[in-house]
């Protein structure tokens, strides 16, 4: 049997081989680890599913592997033993009702899928207790973000083991897999079917090195093919005077830095944007495709998108609309430094209601960003500049900060769009001195 | 002065804080270890778990000696020599101390002495005997652990009114030492002065020593303590204290009725305080709760991100084994890994004679949150090992969940409780059933069966006590 790369995570696509712990030949045991992996969070090692003899290793250390590519080859003797060692029990049976006291697992090869697999399992006990499992098996849940009152335990006492864990994982691995598959299919009868791109030799022009796309570099490619293709999106350019807004800041700077944390036009952005959102509501929706409604979200959670050396990553800051500009700016620059050391979790990546692409530390005037689907709209931020402006009149000199918002046209129209923009921007250039005030 | 720079300061050497800078060098982070007392090791080491324990092991004798008369073995009367009491327990903790110096050496710990105080969220200023040094760090372990609390009513500043760190000190053999306060602190240091020679009465303010842990659990305790004490006196509260020459008077109030009393010493055990006071805390973000602790989260993160807590200085249990565990969490935190202190079952031992253990889920908090458990009992009276030990006033039990019979928590009272607790720790841990307990061998003969005849106890089936399975008819 091959053993192929499990679903780790939700948003984990794959990884790097740090270590194969298994040789041809070698004899292992279920639950042995036959590798290490590191996936963009963390190290883990993959477990064999089953008992036997290793009669091919297909990958090297150092290769990035994909979920589903097949690592190892299998012969197991164990199964087809069992099978043979009970002939009294039908495998309909089995199958149909397993008891919670039976310790035997359907094989995580087997096609149907396991009976935890019913949706909605949720773990209840009279004593409010945990899910029984052991300190191990707790650990490994924590690092690949399951959570356990999700597992239905096999052993006595609803004990769930390392198998029950893998099972849980398969299972999700699938759903996620029908879930894709759906939309491609629902996606080919009206666009063009995606084929890869023809492959083109470019060193008969000249020399050329290879390098594999990371983990990371593919989520991101993946994610932006995603959005251009779907969403049919408008943007929308506009500027904001934040001269005064800059001498605000300065004025507070201090004060801030004190209580460990940096003002910068971010922060005062996330607190606009976190009240401008409350007040046109359709700017933090999603289109629910299936069902052809709007999604109006009651919470606010901005992403930021961060520069970080591995590329692209986007954590996101929770209910931005509850929080005062301290907060926002202490939160902004830990997750900001948590996100550069890699240190993220993934469901600190997770349920954003729109983003903000500030480029303006790094330079840059009007770009037009990418959509981050679900999402409905994006701001894109660029450089705040000294420009010459007309002033009651006069010639005057301004930082300017130029502004542009992407929107989704199947929800929001071009009036929304420059309304919304429009109370952005009187949110930065009539900035409330109160909101600077530390309570 | 060139300040120090580290990736990690811990404060506070006890067993939270040098298990936390260990396992911090061993994940290859440079780390500095700041304690103000000369020997490493925290209250646990100095001034708390190991004297106390070496005094109880130390004294366990007078008892042997005189049950020894009813098995045939006599010995003529056992002489104490304090000196060297004093000098054999002093040279335990040295070595303990030195050993962790080693320790911490030996992973390139730097160890500065002296007290810390906090100047903002990443400097530290240290005043040692050489003058201040600064240590500027990413992230910070409060590790600073308690003090025994001294009510300011009774703090007149004379020398017989003592707390545990200075009744360690084996200062003399008072004829006559009041214990105020019934907790464990006083039933163990007043079991090590009883078994000396001390005439001891233990007040408790509640209706019961040992308060919260679980009334059988205490039973054997209180019946063992009623012989070797002079008198435990409930619900009683000390009501003022004065220096009568060379003893102590003190006026205390049994059920609304007053009485004074002379005492040679008086060992207050009311508490402890967690030693927060001028550690510079109001330079940081770090918040404490309305008792005086620090709060923090499962990461063991207080409010301000690069400072970590960890032990006393957090509340709840004030255990050693405790803080060693947050410790590693913190510090797992710190390294980016999905750590937390999620469902970690921290046992309790209470050196009494005979002691006490628990672990996980007790009957007195499933009564108090309406949980349905089944306990399964074993009382060491049937236990063959507990005889030929000539110490029968013991019992297991178990806390099992009726539909699953997963064991959610165990209580013991007996001789070696503390060891016995362990086997406890892990089946709640891995989530074992009442039948896994059963059906794993103990050997015989030996005080861990009990803990495999109370899970058959609970199938009616445990082999040494009476069946509750009528016998099938003939």
């Amino acid at each position: 049997m091959d053993v192929k790369l499990p679903q780790l995570a939700e948003g984990v696509e794959g990884g790097t081989v740090v270590n194969i712990l298994v040789a041809e030949g070698q004899e292992i045991q279920k639950d042995q680890a036959i590798m290490e992996l590191e996936t963009q969070k963390a190290v883990g090692s993959i477990p064999a599913p089953s008992t036997g003899v290793v009669t091919k290793i297909h990958v090297n250390q150092g290769m990035e592997v994909s979920v589903g590519q097949v690592l190892i080859s299998i012969e197991s003797s164990g199964a087809a033993a069992g099978a043979t060692a009970k002939p009294a029990q039908t495998p309909a049976a089995s199958s149909a009702a397993p008891s919670v006291d039976s310790p035997s697992r359907p094989s995580p090869e087997a096609t149907a899928p396991p009976s935890q697999a019913a949706d909605g399992y949720r773990y209840e006990s009279k004593s409010g207790a945990p899910p029984p499992a052991s300190p191990s098996i707790r650990k490994v849940a924590r690092d690949l973000g399951i959570d356990l009152t999700r597992v239905k335990g096999s052993e006595a006492g609803g004990r769930i083991n390392l198998a029950d864990v893998r099972a849980y994982i398969q299972w999700l691995q699938e759903i996620a897999g029908q879930g894709t598959a759906a939309a491609a299919a629902a996606q080919s009868g009206a666009a063009t079917p995606a084929t890869p791109s023809q492959v083109v030799d470019f060193s008969q022009w000249g020399p050329v090195r290879r390098e594999k796309m990371s983990p990371l570099r593919r989520t991101v490619s993946r994610r932006m093919v995603e959005s251009w293709t779907t969403i049919p999106k408008i943007n929308q350019l506009d500027d904001a005077d934040i001269t005064a807004l800059l001498a605000l800041r300065k004025k507070h700077a201090a004060t801030f830095a004190k209580k460990g944390a940096h003002l910068t036009v971010t922060s005062f952005l996330l607190l606009v944007l976190g009240r401008t959102l409350k007040k046109h509501p359709r700017a933090n929706s999603s289109l629910d495709d299936s069902s052809l409604e709007i999604v109006y979200k009651d919470y606010c959670h901005i992403g930021v998108a961060v520069d970080t050396e591995g590329g692209l990553i986007v954590p996101i800051l929770r209910n931005v609309d509850q929080k005062n500009l301290l907060q926002l700016s202490q939160e902004l620059d830990s997750l900001a430094e948590k996100t550069r050391q890699r240190k993220i979790a993934i469901e600190e990546l997770q349920g954003g209601t729109f983003t903000i692409s500030n480029q303006g530390s790094i330079g840059g005037s009007h770009f037009t960003p990418i959509i981050y689907a679900p999402q409905v709209a994006i701001l894109g931020v660029g450089q705040g500049r000294a420009q010459p402006v007309a002033v009651d009149g006069k010639i005057a000199i301004r930082t300017i900060l130029p502004l542009c918002l992407a929107y989704d046209h199947r929800v929001l129209d071009g009036a929304d769009a420059v309304r919304f923009l429009k109370d952005v921007i009187a949110g930065l250039e009539s900035f409330d001195e109160a909101d600077l005030k530390l309570k | 002065m060139e300040p120090i720079t580290t990736e990690i300061v811990v404060v506070g050497a006890g067993p939270g804080g040098y298990a936390a800078a260990f396992y911090a060098a061993d994940n290859g982070k440079k780390v500095a270890l700041v304690e103000q007392n000369p020997r490493l090791g925290g209250i646990c080491l100095n001034v708390g778990c190991i004297p106390s324990k070496a005094l109880l092991h130390a004294t366990e004798i007078f008892r042997e000696v005189k049950e020894s008369t009813s098995r045939g073995i006599e010995f003529s009367e056992p002489k104490v020599e304090l000196e060297k009491l004093r000098a054999w327990k002093e040279s335990i903790l040295e070595k303990l101390g030195q050993g962790i110096t080693g320790l911490a050496k030996q992973r390139g710990v730097q160890v500065v002495h002296g007290r810390g105080h906090f100047e903002d969220s990443q400097t530290l200023r240290v005043e040692t005997r050489e003058g201040q040094k600064f240590i500027r760090y990413e992230k910070a372990v409060i590790a600073v652990g308690s003090k025994p609390a001294m009510p300011s009513a009774f703090d007149l500043g004379n020398p017989r009114i003592m707390t545990s760190t200075e009744a360690l000190e084996l200062p003399d053999i008072p004829p006559d030492l009041l214990v105020v306060g019934g907790g464990y602190i006083g039933m163990e240091l007043g079991t090590v002065y009883a078994a000396l020679g001390s005439h001891v009465v233990v007040l408790e303010a509640l209706p019961s020593i040992l308060t919260g842990v679980d009334a059988d659990l205490v039973r054997p305790v209180a019946r063992a303590a009623q012989k070797a004490f002079k008198e435990i006196r409930v619900n009683t509260k000390v009501l003022k204290m004065a220096t009568a020459g060379k003893q102590i008077k003190v006026t205390m109030e049994t059920d609304k009725q007053p009485r004074e009393e002379l005492y040679d010493r008086v060992l207050v055990s009311v508490g402890r305080a967690p030693n927060l006071a001028d550690l510079g805390l109001e330079n940081t973000k770090v918040t404490k709760d309305d008792k005086g602790f620090i709060h923090c989260n499962a990461q063991q993160q207080t409010e301000d991100p690069n400072i970590y807590a960890i032990g006393d200085v957090n509340g709840g249990a004030l255990l050693a084994h405790r803080a060693t565990k947050e410790g590693r969490i913190a510090v797992e935190a710190m390294l980016g890994e999905a750590s937390s202190f999620d469902n970690v079952v921290i046992p309790a031992v209470v050196y009494t004679d005979p002691e006490v253990a628990w672990c996980g889920l007790t009957e007195n908090q499933a009564k108090e949150k309406g949980i349905d458990v089944r306990i399964a009992k074993f009382l060491w009276g049937a236990s063959g090992r507990a005889l030929t030990l000539d110490r029968p006033d013991g019992m297991t039990k178990l806390i099992i969940e009726p539909e699953t019979e997963r064991i959610l928590g165990m209580g013991i009272v007996g001789v070696s409780a503390g060891d016995l607790i362990s086997e406890g720790v892990l089946a709640v841990e891995m989530g074992a059933t009442s039948r896994d307990l059963a059906d794993s061998v103990h050997p015989h003969p030996t005080l861990s069966e009990t803990l495999m005849e109370a899970a058959e106890s609970f199938y009616g089936t445990a082999t040494h006590a009476l069946s509750r399975r009528s016998p099938s008819p003939k």
